[in-house]
């Protein structure tokens, strides 16, 4: 690693080092000004003071950085091995950091080890979850995220629930918005669950009152927590989306528009264009009049002129018979046209010829 | 936990990872901190006491007793230091080292130890009256040994056997206390006082690394050859205990609390530490002259340099050289210790014996960056002339020992990168901090099988058995080596025969300028000359103090000492302290002295 503090110190200084021992380096490190450049906090510094064990685990660091570079990953477990025995430092604080890096770079090596396992997998969640408390949640997410990711609902939603019923006095105070995430990715992976009852209910012909029980179940539990979720301001497109299949299956269709109208209006939440996009979707689907389609569409044409759905707007304005839409459309293409990736659309040159034929007709 | 109904039930709780189970109403098993329920139910634990027999009545009249086990036996620090070199002296046995080792030499020294330091054998101990209050026996038990080792410690033979001795000694110095009132924040009875700031002053009481000073010590009495170098390089490897070596305690000998800051290791104390220490140590025992180190005695520098000399794979011819620099240093006066006199400190056998090995290479390869490889130049044109000759080449031996030795040492770094320090039992500093640490391991200790379920290879590298050695030089075929053997070259490209003796072929000798100083004040100035000294001389240095683990500079400050001796010793003074050049030319009184000594 480069030595960035020699090399950002004035040279002049240079000389006063070279009179003293290694001994006296710490000294006159100190007289030394620090530069002054946010500089990462060296991890591989060896102190002057430090016990045979923190050296021990320093370098046992240094080798696991070198190894996973390298990409060697069976070496990278057995040093990993070595290195759990940070866990017992006695140091002040420095227990959570440790676990943290085990953490991390556990994940790694599981993702890329040719061997690992689910159960491995597994079971190495639990442990780094007892590991710190601090971040106990985080972890308890991303173990559910593994299991969602290799399809593994229903191990991933138990391992929510009990993430959820965590208390631990002022930490779990702390962390309202980790609980709040996995609240909603509770709903989401009921969801999940949801849509494969419903496959399997679809796909076989008599009727099962068991599976159709749970799948109302789920869709209860799914739609209490989604709708607490929607109350936050805040970015959920994949939870509206889900929230919106299943209100439509139940045929709920107020609902639906009155949820997606929310999402979209609410000033409290960030502007999110795609909340417009499926508003309009949802209202082309159930044929919504047209008027209420512009004016979906005249918001997001405001949000961002260069949608791909621009094009479709411009066709509905032309559609309509008023004439300021022919203005407005008119506009909306020339908008488009100021953008480099419309301009090689042969769609948007059309519409532009349409509109100037109409105009030139008047 | 409830021990007599769960029956010593440890599983961990799968959502807490606590081991903290009750047992419900209805004779469920439920975790007390999360309350979560499980399968076990008590039924099937009553059926196993009952059939093993009477055992939970039995379980019950035994209560009190169990509980007296728990808590354990009263200690004092003391009994658990002298449990611990009990346990090195006999990882010292089983290595070689002859049994009166441990009866006679070491046993007596930490009699001396605990008379001089009042923790025992003694009218008045170190401890505060509090204590003498709280035992009414303590008189009547130091009366006993105080008969028997008063004054003649040293010259009487003990009288009960070894092992007996251990154990008893220990006994009757902590007394019987009345009630089993140990100190809240500690196992042992005087953690407390033993850490006071007015003992610590005092420096008289021991410490971990004093065990391995009192060690050596008691090893230079008994002239064995294990060096202190040595001794550092086993407990680095583990084969004497001394890292969790409190592990070793009988099971009534409870630590926590303040014993922790006693017994718990987190370094091994480097070398010119553990020096200091045993001088320290020697100084406060009040040690006589100690037993010389004559011809036959393994340490004296004669036979030592003969097994470093091998160790670094260099030509025998070499070992005379090395006893005619010797001769003229007149080390044989200062081979022997003797505490008392402040003029002769306790002196580095191996660093020593290394200094002496490198001043012959110097003599004769000078070691300047060119005359070396202008003399391996004449050897190698000298072998291919003679192809049955095995001259002496530097340039091979060089390489040799350059890839042997960085190979040596990135197996050095691994080992340190995978050593343990953490113990099974792990200390813990207060009754609060139990549950925490105890945690803790447990979970280290998974993540730990867990990973090497993963890597499929044990995690501890298979420990070699202790060897004197660090290098293996040999044939071809011959097994594991690390190089060809040198040690049967000739030293014919490097030497001369002038009239009747035998003297190097390089003419010169340097020395590095030296300047006045203050003893007690500067440390080293070894990291600023070290640029200015010419590369091969420094890589040298690296070499020795990588067999000896000891930084290049002590082995450098040891070779100026004895350079000092060496050249100080000729008749007629060149003109030679201070002056600042790199090369002096000293043909005339070499040739002096070498005639010399080869005169008889």
């Amino acid at each position: 690693m480069d030595d960035l503090e020699s090399e950002l110190r004035v040279p002049g200084e240079e000389l006063g080092e070279n009179e003293s021992s290694d001994d006296d380096e710490s000294i006159n490190r100190k007289r030394i000004k620090k530069p002054n450049l946010p500089l990462a906090p060296p991890i591989f510094k060896e102190t002057p003071r430090e016990t045979g064990f923190h050296k021990t685990t320093r370098n046992c660091l240094q080798h696991i950085r070198e190894v996973l570079l390298h990409h060697r990953w069976q070496d990278a477990a057995e040093y990993m091995a070595s290195y759990s025995q940070t866990l017992e430092d006695t140091t002040a604080n420095m227990p959570q950091l440790y676990a943290e890096i085990i953490w991390r770079i556990g994940t790694e090596i599981l993702h890329h080890h040719p061997e690992s396992k689910l159960e491995d997998y597994n079971s190495f969640y639990e442990r780094v979850k007892h590991s710190g408390v601090k971040h106990y949640l985080k972890v308890c997410l991303e173990h559910s995220f593994h299991l969602l990711v290799n399809g593994q609902f229903e191990d991933a939603k138990r391992q929510l629930s009990i993430a959820e019923s965590w208390r631990y006095g002022k930490q779990s105070a702390g962390q309202s918005q980790r609980i709040k995430l996995i609240q909603a990715y509770s709903g989401f992976l009921d969801y999940f669950i949801w849509s494969d009852k419903k496959a399997t209910v679809s796909s076989t012909d008599e009727y099962d009152a068991a599976v159709n029980q749970e799948m109302h179940s789920y869709f209860r539990q799914s739609s209490v927590n989604l709708k607490e979720i929607m109350k936050l301001p805040g970015v959920w497109d994949p939870f509206v989306l889900s929230y919106i299949d299943m209100l439509e299956f139940y045929n709920d269709h107020e609902g639906a528009v009155t949820v997606l109208n929310d999402y979209a209006y609410d000033n409290s939440f960030p502007p999110n264009p795609n909340a417009h996009v499926y508003l309009y979707r949802y209202m082309k689907k159930h044929n919504h009049p047209l008027k209420k389609l512009l004016k979906v569409l005249k918001i997001l044409h405001t949000l961002v002129p260069s949608h791909e759905m621009m094009p479709e707007y411009c066709s509905l304005l032309l559609q309509s018979e008023k004439e300021g839409d022919l203005q407005k459309a008119l506009g909306v293409v020339l908008d488009l046209l100021d953008y480099s990736s419309w301009r090689s659309s042969l769609d948007v040159w059309n519409h532009l010829r349409n509109i100037i034929k109409r105009l030139r007709m008047k | 936990m409830d021990e007599e109904q769960t029956g010593g039930y440890s599983e961990i709780c799968g959502q807490c990872g606590e081991v903290d189970w009750g047992v419900s109403d209805e004779g469920r098993f439920y975790c007390r901190s999360c309350h979560n329920v499980i399968e076990r139910t008590k039924e099937v634990v009553d059926t196993n006491t009952f059939m093993i027999g009477t055992s939970r009545v039995s379980s019950i009249s035994k209560g009190t007793k169990r509980k007296k086990l728990e808590q354990g036996r009263e200690w004092m620090v003391c009994e658990g230091f002298q449990f611990i070199l009990k346990h090195q002296a006999e990882a010292l046995l089983a290595m070689g080292v002859c049994p009166q080792f441990k009866d006679d030499v070491l046993c007596q020294f930490w009699r001396m130890y605990l008379q001089k330091s009042r923790q025992a054998y003694t009218k008045n101990p170190v401890h505060d009256g509090k204590f003498r209050l709280r035992s009414q026996g303590s008189g009547e038990s130091e009366s006993a040994p105080e008969l028997s080792v008063m004054s003649d410690s040293m010259m009487s033979a003990s009288e009960t056997d070894g092992d007996g001795d251990w154990a008893s000694g220990g006994g009757s110095v902590s007394g019987h206390t009345s009630d089993g009132v140990s100190s809240v924040c500690s196992g042992s009875v005087d953690a407390v006082s033993y850490l006071t700031p007015r003992q610590r002053r005092s420096q008289g009481l021991m410490s971990m690394p004093k065990t391995l000073a009192l060690c050596h010590l008691a090893l230079l009495w008994a002239r064995e050859a294990i060096t202190l170098a040595d001794l550092l390089r086993f407990v680095n490897e583990g084969h004497i205990p001394y890292v969790n070596a409190y592990e070793g305690f009988p099971e009534e000998m409870r630590l926590y609390g303040r014993d922790s800051l006693i017994f718990r290791v987190e370094s091994i104390p480097s070398y010119s530490h553990l020096h200091k220490e045993a001088q320290t140590l020697a100084v406060f025992l009040e040690l006589p002259l100690f037993p010389p180190i004559t011809l036959d005695c393994l340490l004296h520098p004669t036979l030592l340099t003969v097994r470093y000399l091998t160790e670094a794979n260099l030509p025998d011819e070499l070992h005379d050289w090395v006893c005619r620099i010797m001769e003229k240093a007149g080390m044989e006066s200062s081979v022997t210790f003797e505490p008392m006199r402040s003029r002769s400190p306790l002196p580095h056998y191996d660093v020593q014996a290394a200094a002496l090995i490198i001043i012959a290479m110097k003599l004769l390869f000078k070691l300047d960056d060119h005359t070396e490889w202008d003399l391996s130049n004449d050897a190698s044109d000298k072998n291919k002339e003679n192809p049955d000759g095995n001259s002496f080449n530097l340039r091979r031996w060089y390489r040799t020992m350059q890839t042997a030795l960085t190979t040596a040492a990135r197996r050095q770094q691994d080992n340190i990168a995978r050593k343990h320090w953490k113990a099974q039992k792990p200390l813990y500093t207060s009754k609060k901090d139990k549950l925490v640490v105890l945690k803790r391991r447990r979970i280290a200790e998974q993540l730990q099988l867990s990973f090497q379920k993963l890597s499929g290879s044990p995690v501890a590298p298979p420990s070699s058995p202790p060897s004197s050695f660090c290098f293996c030089w040999g044939e071809e075929g011959e097994g594991v080596r690390d190089g060809p053997s040198m040690h049967h070259h000739t030293l014919d490209s490097s030497v001369r025969l002038r009239g009747a003796s035998l003297q190097p072929s390089n003419p010169e000798y340097w020395h590095p300028a030296l300047r006045a100083c203050k003893p007690r004040f500067c440390k080293s100035h070894y990291a600023e000359v070290e640029v200015t000294l010419p590369r091969m001389y420094v890589w040298l240095l690296g070499l020795f103090s990588f067999l000896l683990g000891v930084k290049p500079g002590c082995v450098y400050e040891e070779v100026l000492k004895v350079e000092r001796r060496f050249l100080r010793s000729s008749k007629s003074q060149p003109r030679a302290r201070a002056t600042p050049r790199k090369t002096q030319p000293k043909k005339q009184p070499k040739r002096k002295q070498t005639r010399k000594t080869c005169s008889r």
